[in-house]
């Protein structure tokens, strides 16, 4: 019947062009993850070609398991994403039950709050990193001397001085070095991603049960009990849509990290690969195997989570 | 009210003075940038000039000779508004037939959607790359139009079917009736009913498209290279360049940001996929 055919037609396009972008590239990941491929290599020219001859089996895979990079890749990934999450979560439902109800010049606030979600993620990065936390040019540079010299001041002045005198001179920190850089990275996308949740929260916030609140109030129910047993599982369902479309977007993370440290010794899964990817294309597409698979443990939970909601 | 009468009265001020604080904090960095960008270069980096200082257009108007400015931009117009087109072409008629005509297989089929999201691009880096050479696509326009549609496939028939889902279905059967094909369904009946919910989701692949960062720099060099490339490439300026750094980063994020701000509301909930109202 041509009354079923149609629809079909019409969903025909969108699922065939996702499943060829999903299975020809990935076929291709599979197949060179378990030959010896690479792009240059004086020595052994004949790797540099894909071919069936050069089969390694698990060889790529084994590689990589032994590569130091790999778990501390592992490692900052699931760090960098879950502290994202973390925070974002807190700070937004905290800023949206702060600002959901109506003040003066709340338009305005939200305004400002919503601005850093649409900044993009190049741009991000190269203004924190470089304005706003370079230890020496930037504003956390010119913080930290401005406090110093506040300081010194103060040592020099009669009686207090002294009471001064034990504190530490301030040392700024640098986001490039590998302890820290990760940090970077969590900071700026908090910042970009926290009004995603604070608006996602506030819409939900409005659709509260007000007469439920206003009977807990006379009932003398405390601001935090109130919080607690009415607010917090009325978020439940938004809070776990945030988690699930910020961990799609953040297990992706790569533009931050490039900028902020080149990878220097704060890579995570996709910066790895990139790096394998500039000559040993087997070791790359066995790390990309191993993302995938990450992904979808990720996935499977998310959408177990989630995915029922959605659907209603 | 007395519940009114209850609040405290730090409560009235502090409340809203906190809002404020936390509102203006969250936009500083952008004011912050705005601002360095009426910098010199050398001024930029002067404690002195942090705050006073006097202001220059310099940096805009060389744009131009720093950075080709224009010729990035204008990639990220036609890429974004070409891959926006079609993905809309492709994801309208998609959604129409999962909401008005659902069968057993299309629940999966929205799930199977939203898991092809969650693929590590990374993970399908050097194929694309290696596809992309071998056919000479590399550094196309029809290449980066091509995978900014696909990634944002997606997300776009997840918020076009949220959308059409609140359209009572008799309007789309009372077309039927009066013996409008499909075509006609979709052009008369469906596009104006869900006009709104259309155009927040173009807006929201447009902005998602013109941020993207990983395939327009992996896969560009010069001829289809966009904004984001042009940031990234200028990562590192060492404190010599602030001033005009920060006036290239203002023009690439000027746009987006203003319609951001218009559409909000929109934006945010629609990429809830409809979830929280």
């Amino acid at each position: 019947m041509s009354d079923r055919r149609i629809p079909r037609l019409l969903q025909t396009p969108a699922v065939v062009l996702l499943l060829i972008w999903m299975l020809v590239p990935l076929s291709m990941t599979l197949y060179f993850s378990f030959i010896r491929y690479v792009l240059n290599s004086l020595r052994r020219p004949e790797w540099t070609k894909p071919s069936i001859e050069n089969w390694r089996g698990f060889g790529n895979y084994e590689f990589v398991l032994n590569s130091k990079d790999f778990l501390l890749a592992i490692q900052n990934s699931l760090l960098i994403v879950c502290s994202i999450l973390f925070l974002t979560v807190i700070l937004g439902v905290l800023i949206a039950v702060l600002i959901n109800k109506a003040f003066p010049g709340q338009g305005i606030v939200r305004v400002l709050l919503i601005s850093p979600f649409f900044v993009m993620p190049a741009v991000n990065a190269v203004l924190w990193i470089n304005m706003i936390l370079d230890p020496v040019l930037g504003l956390q540079g010119v913080a930290v001397e401005g406090i110093n010299g506040l300081l010194d001041a103060l040592r020099m002045t009669p009686v207090i001085g002294n009471f001064f005198g034990m504190w530490p001179e301030l040392q700024p920190i640098s986001f490039r070095a590998t302890q820290t850089s990760a940090w970077a990275v969590i900071i700026m996308v908090t910042w970009q991603w926290t009004p995603f949740a604070v608006l996602i929260f506030m819409t939900s916030l409005q659709s509260e049960d007000q007469q439920q609140k206003e009977a807990a109030i006379l009932d003398g129910a405390s601001t935090w009990s109130q919080f607690r047993f009415l607010t917090l599982p009325h978020l439940g369902r938004p809070i776990a849509i945030v988690v699930m479309i910020q961990a799609i977007f953040h297990l992706s993370l790569y533009a931050e990290i490039e900028i902020v440290s080149r990878g220097n010794g704060n890579k995570n899964l996709p910066y790895l690969i990139g790096e394998f990817a500039n000559n040993n294309i087997g070791a790359a597409s066995a790390t990309g195997i191993f993302a995938v698979i990450l992904a979808n443990i990720v996935a499977i939970f998310l959408l177990r989570m989630v995915g029922k909601t959605l659907m209603e | 009210m007395a519940i009114v009468a209850h609040t405290s009265k730090s409560s009235r001020f502090g409340r809203p003075v906190l809002a404020w604080i936390v509102g203006l904090l969250f936009f500083f960095p952008i004011f912050w940038l705005v601002l360095t960008s009426f910098k010199t270069d050398a001024d930029a980096v002067k404690p002195e000039f942090l705050i006073w200082f006097t202001p220059t257009l310099e940096n805009y108007l060389n744009m131009t000779d720093n950075y080709d400015y224009w010729r990035f931009a204008q990639n990220s117009v036609i890429t974004s508004v070409l891959a926006t087109v079609f993905t809309l072409a492709v994801g309208i008629p998609s959604a129409y037939a999962m909401a008005f005509n659902p069968t057993r297989a299309t629940k999966d089929i929205l799930m199977w959607m939203l898991s092809t999201k969650m693929l590590p691009a990374a993970a399908v880096l050097y194929p694309m790359t290696f596809l992309a050479k071998s056919l000479g696509l590399f550094d196309t326009h029809f290449l980066i139009v091509l995978v900014l549609s696909l990634i944002n496939l997606p997300i776009v028939v997840w918020m076009l079917f949220t959308y059409f889902k609140e359209i009572p279905k008799d309007i789309i059967e009372a077309g039927k009736m009066d013996g409008v094909n499909t075509w006609g369904e979709i052009r008369e009946i469906l596009i104006p009913l869900a006009w709104g919910g259309i155009a927040s989701t173009a807006l929201l692949c447009f902005i998602f498209c013109w941020n993207e960062a990983y395939w327009t720099v992996r896969l560009t060099t010069i001829d289809a290279a966009t904004l984001s490339k042009l940031i990234e490439g200028n990562r590192a300026p060492e404190g010599l360049f602030f001033g005009r750094l920060s006036a290239v980063s203002t023009a690439a994020i000027a746009p987006i940001v203003v319609l951001g701000w218009f559409c909000q509301k929109q934006l945010v909930q629609g990429l809830t996929f409809g979830a929280v109202k």
